[in-house]
């Protein structure tokens, strides 16, 4: 089915965005390029609504390099976090990228620090226990939350329901490559470069290559590996 | 609940299976140059395995162990106690295939002196040893040459399987997430290689065995969400082949609740999901038994395993 015209948009300004994130990592190295064929950079409700799925990943090359970030895309994370201020009842994964930027908010800007109750963390019940094929889907969701355990941040909770079940998102890794699901292989594979124990058989080196290979032209997927590689290499400040 | 399940897939394949008995029978191309191993010797070598390894698994006093050995003297008769096998080799002595199909009725006791003394000749030749073949083939050929009564006494044997198992996809455990069809085959063929078809063998080495309880969830999962109920099923065989307790391993209840529901109203179980709608007891059609035999067996048989590791019987 032909996507819808809004969908497409939406879909080009996301790409546009990792593109522009996974440049700024340390290394170097060319995204693949965004579809650019809308024309121009996206504005206003477009660029709110490609922020907030890119989430906390908007400032991973800063988070990791303590550096301070563009101010444009921190002006565009502050934004982000004031117009999608998450509903009591929203789903899990909602509430917890709302989190995640948060953090990376109170990490690349400290002038800048949130209230107190910025910093309460949404539960885990709905991963703690979940099978695990929906326990990495949604990680995959969440893979801007999968950040090295040195960096002075608040422990999260997302991060050590990951760090316990590894051989489960080891399992779903190769679910989602067996499913040619390149974007939660990816997210996945993020989450086990965070590790620790994770299978030596997973292979997951070459596993991340192999993602790349077969779905790195889409942005969104080679930031992930990119990040997976610099959180595993641990290839950060 | 498993049990139950379990009971009622393995009773159902059966029943199909002794429905459709005559479809396994040799025909008369059997015995020709120009006719198909594939849909003669093949189908039938295979029912007698399967039949062999659940006669040792389902009690006597089952009602299903008398349909077992029903089929499994169906198919020695259909050799003609082993003549035709004899015939067989004859006709290609150094094909290893008809060794492959007598140690299927070798290893329930069905036994005939004169092929095996000739097959033991055989593979004495340097040619028979040096024949090319994918190692999960060539570790079932020695296994076959042991339960024809030869090379039982190979001081060197352990050696050699271990050698020719670190040849497999599976003794060289690979990265989990290149598995595929082909390679799924493989490794399941290892496994009952090794382990007798779930009646003991050699074992698997227990590096092989970890790396087994540690990725066999992820390819069961995929196969049936992606309705490869024939893969699926050899791989539960493999679940329950695994040492240790079972569904502590690897957790089968879900997946046996896909097979169960994949079936079709006859009780048979299509390769694959959108294959054998439809009736595969017509008589006039061929092909959906082709596509339905080799699950619906495999079915059968680790239905059987699984009840037998799980002591539901």
């Amino acid at each position: 089915m032909k996507q819808s015209g809004t969908t497409a948009l939406l879909q080009g300004a996301v790409q546009d965005l990792a593109s522009r994130v996974a440049s700024a990592l340390p290394g170097g190295g060319h995204a693949p390029p965004a579809d650019t064929s809308a024309g121009g950079g996206p504005r206003g409700d477009l660029e709110l609504a490609a922020a907030r799925l890119l989430g906390a990943d908007l400032v991973l090359p800063s988070v990791l390099q303590r550096t301070a970030p563009a101010e444009d895309l921190l002006a565009l994370l502050r934004r982000t976090l004031d117009a999608f201020p998450p509903r009591p009842r929203a789903a899990p994964t909602v509430l917890w990228s709302h989190w995640g930027m948060r953090r990376a908010l109170r990490l690349v800007d400290v002038s800048a620090p949130g209230p107190d109750e910025s910093r309460a963390q949404p539960g885990v019940d709905w991963i703690a226990d979940a099978p695990w094929p929906l326990l990495t889907h949604q990680l995959a969701v969440l893979a801007p939350l999968a950040l090295p355990a040195t960096l002075p941040a608040e422990d999260c909770a997302v991060a050590r329901v990951a760090r316990e079940r590894t051989l489960d998102v080891s399992r779903g890794f190769v679910r989602a490559i067996r499913r040619r699901d390149w974007q939660q292989a990816a997210g996945a594979g993020r989450w086990l470069a965070v590790s620790e124990h994770v299978p030596a058989t997973l292979g997951l080196d070459a596993g991340l290559d192999f993602v790349e290979l077969m779905g790195g032209a889409d942005p969104r997927v080679y930031l992930q590996v990119r990040a997976a590689r610099l959180l595993r290499a641990r290839a950060f400040v | 609940m498993t049990a139950t399940l379990l009971r009622q897939v393995e009773g159902a394949a059966l029943g199909w299976l002794s429905r459709n008995r005559d479809r396994f029978a040799l025909g008369t191309d059997a015995l020709t140059s120009d006719g198909s191993v594939n849909a003669t010797w093949k189908p039938l070598g295979e029912l007698a395995q399967v039949c062999s390894s659940l006669r040792v698994y389902i009690p006597r006093s089952d009602p299903l162990h008398a349909r077992v050995r029903d089929l499994l003297a169906f198919a020695w008769r259909e050799t003609e106690q082993g003549e035709l096998l004899v015939r067989l080799q004859r006709a290609e002595p150094f094909a290893t295939y008809p060794l492959e199909v007598y140690a299927a009725f070798a290893s329930a006791g069905l036994r005939h002196h004169g092929f095996e003394e000739a097959a033991a000749a055989l593979s004495r030749t340097r040619g028979r040893q040096l024949t090319e073949q994918d190692p999960t083939r060539r570790l079932g050929v020695v296994m076959a040459q042991r339960h024809s009564g030869f090379g039982r006494h190979d001081e060197r044997l352990d050696e050699r399987l271990d050698e020719i198992v670190r040849r497999t996809w599976l003794g060289g455990l690979p990265e989990p997430w290149t598995f595929e069809r082909s390679a799924g085959y493989a490794l399941t063929h290892v496994v009952f290689h090794l382990t007798d078809w779930g009646r003991g063998g050699p074992g698997l080495p227990s590096d092989l065995a970890a790396y087994l309880a540690t990725w066999l969830p992820a390819w069961l999962t995929t196969c049936l969400e992606a309705g490869m109920w024939d893969l699926g099923c050899e791989l539960l065989a493999v679940a329950a082949s695994l040492p240790g307790p079972p569904e502590e391993a690897v957790p089968v209840r879900d997946a046996w609740a896909a097979i169960a529901d994949a079936r079709l109203d006859s009780g048979a179980l299509p390769e694959e999901a959108g294959a054998g709608e439809a009736d595969a007891e017509d008589p006039g059609d061929a092909s959906p038994f082709a596509r339905c035999y080799h699950s619906t067996l495999m079915a059968a048989f680790a239905a059987g395993l699984t009840a037998g590791q799980g002591g539901s019987r």
